[in-house]
């Protein structure tokens, strides 16, 4: 996981917020892939992966000028990805009420082994019988966000957060079997 | 003698059936697939580090080269389109336009057939008053 240090990334935020565009870029460059992976991992459709990630950081650049601490960039910038991603999951779901025919051409599971290993084919199974926002937690946790960021995230305490790890964890771990078939 | 016999039924009815829980076992285990502890343990201590980190690499890889180019001209696209508020004083603003000429045209008839509805009376009223004068 490349990671800038905390003073270096303010200034590039700051540089950002003042328009500059190579300090964009070189923001959505430092982030890209991390933005990428969490995006697979809470909808799991390698196909949305570069719209939603694109998504994300137009809403990046648009809404940067409003972020009043530069500090806290990184928790503010995986907010908007979770946002985002479950505004997506939310108008799918809507779509297949409006057009019941459209989530067997929607949901084409990607064969085993297409994607990676069968621990990457198990772990994807295993997200994907979680709800939604059981996958945001446990993926802003690979993102290495703590737990007091992951309740200013969600809008939550500390507690609440670490108990729907523990029962996010609990689940994922249920379904969590290497040798299934996808 | 009897222990001998006893013995030897017993011998002969054991053997079968322990090699039937042998045969049990051997059919049981045939079905775990290979490498059957290694899944067990990997299921019991839930997804590693390792196949999060695929799980990344392989959301990272579904991005195309040139993916901040894009992203920075799309912004710069969005930024130039007007926004929704734009839009919508600006259909307000032509519609209130469209409705000020529209009253404004109404008007200007009732007032147009005012005047001649006006001018008509006054006509009467001038064609009677001269009746009224040149009378008997």
């Amino acid at each position: 996981m490349e990671s800038t240090p905390p003073t270096a990334l303010a200034d590039l935020v700051r540089r950002a917020q003042k328009g500059d565009e190579v300090a964009q870029r070189e923001l959505i460059v430092s982030y890209q892939h991390r933005v990428a992976g969490f995006v697979f991992a809470m909808t799991n459709r390698s196909d949305y992966v570069e719209d939603l990630s694109q998504q994300v950081f137009i809403k990046m650049i648009r809404a940067l000028d409003r972020l009043q601490a530069p500090a806290q960039f990184e928790s503010w910038l995986f907010r908007l990805a979770r946002n985002t991603c479950i505004d997506q999951l939310r108008r799918q779901k809507l779509r297949r009420i409006f057009l019941p025919f459209g989530e067997e051409h929607e949901n084409i599971p990607e064969p085993a082994g297409a994607v990676g290993t069968e621990e990457l084919d198990a772990l994807r199974h295993a997200l994907g019988q979680l709800r939604p926002q059981d996958r945001a937690l446990l993926a802003l946790v690979q993102e290495g966000r703590s737990h007091a960021e992951i309740a200013e995230v969600l809008s939550t305490s500390v507690a609440a957060v670490k108990a729907r790890l523990h029962r996010a964890r609990e689940h994922l771990r249920e379904h969590y079997q290497p040798d299934h078939e996808t | 003698m009897l222990v001998s016999i006893f013995g030897s039924i017993t011998n002969q009815t054991m053997k079968p059936e322990k090699q039937a829980w042998e045969d049990l076992r051997a059919h049981a285990s045939s079905r775990l697939s290979a490498g059957f502890a290694d899944r067990v343990l990997r299921t019991a201590h839930g997804p590693t580090p390792e196949a999060w980190r695929l799980l990344r690499e392989s959301g990272a890889r579904r991005l195309r080269p040139g993916f901040a180019e894009r992203v920075l001209r799309a912004a710069r696209a969005a930024a130039e389109m007007p926004s929704f508020a734009s839009q919508l004083a600006l259909s307000a603003a032509t519609a209130a336009v469209c409705l000020g000429a529209v009253l404004f045209f109404h008007q200007r008839r009732i007032d147009q057939a005012d005047e001649q509805n006006l001018a008509e009376w006054r006509r009467i009223v001038a064609f009677a008053q001269e009746i009224d004068t040149s009378g008997p």
